[in-house]
């Protein structure tokens, strides 16, 4: 009983992966916009876009976390 | 191995990060004492060369700031603190090696040391006035008590959430590998001819998340490095970033420029118009040049 709580809680913790999934498109989305008005900035807002995404991609291994504890820890 | 009531082990994060110091302190030797020191590189001086130089750049960018002496002053600090974890991110990949930051415990402590140094730093630079990061100018008064209190959560947060980020992109990425390739084996130890040649796919998969990881822990190494120093720039110069501070710089230096090309400013308020003028006198110039050269 509990194991299967423990599964489905689990399962459960990485529906927060859709909203990183829509969040790095996001990022990587608005690189290609802005790369393409302005090319000559290319490196520049790639370097931007890299932090977002790290940024982005953190929240999502947030959730991850969050599956390891409620398999692991309780 | 217990000293009073505290537990000092010689553990194998520490075995991994004494190979990482030595490592590092290895690759600096060889380069600047004996062999290297050349005013034409070899590889490996100028693979130094060039973790020494990304530093720089990356502390200029985010806390140049108003105070020009900031960056002498907090180099070495993030140099080392960006060297150390990018060695150790990169030393995880090596095959039966040990990662030293997919330990919660060490990239927390990290987080944490960081996190109130910086807020040492803070409240020795500006003093009690440092509190003032905690409400951005302009506000008015009764939104105050809210908006103290949303400043106030996430630069407590912060602590946590860079150890967190460190630790789960090593711990996320190294338990995916792991995953996959554990697949791999049970898949090529099934002795049957197909699932032998099917292998072949989850082993480039593996190849591929080997790549990956090999980027992510330099990236992280990068990010982290990038957030500590918005963060010390957050503390030391409250809420001024660095593109008001080149704003004024432009607007304070266009005066001058426009008096050596015009002659003599006739407004004070009116920068636009001046940059105008600046530009149409620009403009005549190059034309006039063309002109003289014979169309």
């Amino acid at each position: 009983m509990l194991e299967g709580a423990k599964s489905i809680g689990a399962g459960a913790a990485t529906i927060a992966l859709a909203g990183a999934a829509v969040g790095i498109g996001n990022v990587f989305s608005s690189l290609i916009h802005s790369v393409a008005r302005n090319p000559s900035l290319a490196k520049q807002l790639f370097g931007y876009a890299i932090l977002g995404f790290a940024l982005t991609e953190a929240i999502a291994l947030f959730a991850l976390m969050m599956a390891f504890l409620i398999l692991f820890v309780f | 191995m217990n000293i009073g009531n505290l537990y000092f082990s010689f553990t194998n994060p520490s075995l991994f990060m004494l190979l990482t110091l030595s490592l590092v302190l290895l690759l600096v030797h060889f380069v600047t004492k004996n062999g290297g020191g050349n005013s034409v590189p070899n590889a490996w001086q100028s693979l130094v060369e060039l973790i020494y130089d990304f530093v720089p750049n990356l502390v200029n960018e985010q806390i140049g700031g108003l105070s020009g002496n900031v960056k002498q002053k907090f180099f070495p600090c993030i140099s080392v603190t960006f060297t150390f974890s990018l060695f150790r991110n990169l030393q995880g990949m090596i095959p039966y090696s040990f990662t030293v930051t997919s330990h919660f415990l060490i990239t927390l402590g990290l987080s944490f040391s960081i996190f109130i140094g910086i807020t040492i730093v803070g409240f020795q630079r500006n003093g009690l006035h440092f509190l003032s990061f905690l409400l951005p100018a302009g506000v008015p008064l009764p939104l105050a008590p809210f908006l103290v209190l949303l400043e106030l959560i996430p630069h407590c947060f912060r602590a946590l959430s860079s150890g967190i980020r460190l630790f789960a992109n090593m711990m996320a990425g190294h338990s995916s590998v792991k995953i996959l390739s554990g697949f791999a084996w049970t898949m090529l130890c099934m002795n049957n001819l197909l699932y032998f040649i099917g292998d072949l796919g989850p082993l480039f998969i593996v190849l591929a998340l080997t790549g990956l990881e090999l980027g992510v822990a330099i990236l992280q190494a990068h990010v982290s490095t990038i957030l500590i120093c918005i963060y010390l720039n957050d503390a030391t110069n409250l809420h001024q970033s660095g593109y008001f501070y080149n704003c004024t710089k432009a607007r304070s230096s266009l005066p001058i420029h426009s008096e050596r090309g015009m002659g003599a400013v006739h407004s004070l308020s009116g920068n636009g118009r001046k940059r105008l003028q600046c530009r149409r006198k620009h403009y005549v110039s190059r034309s006039g040049n063309i002109c003289g050269d014979g169309y």
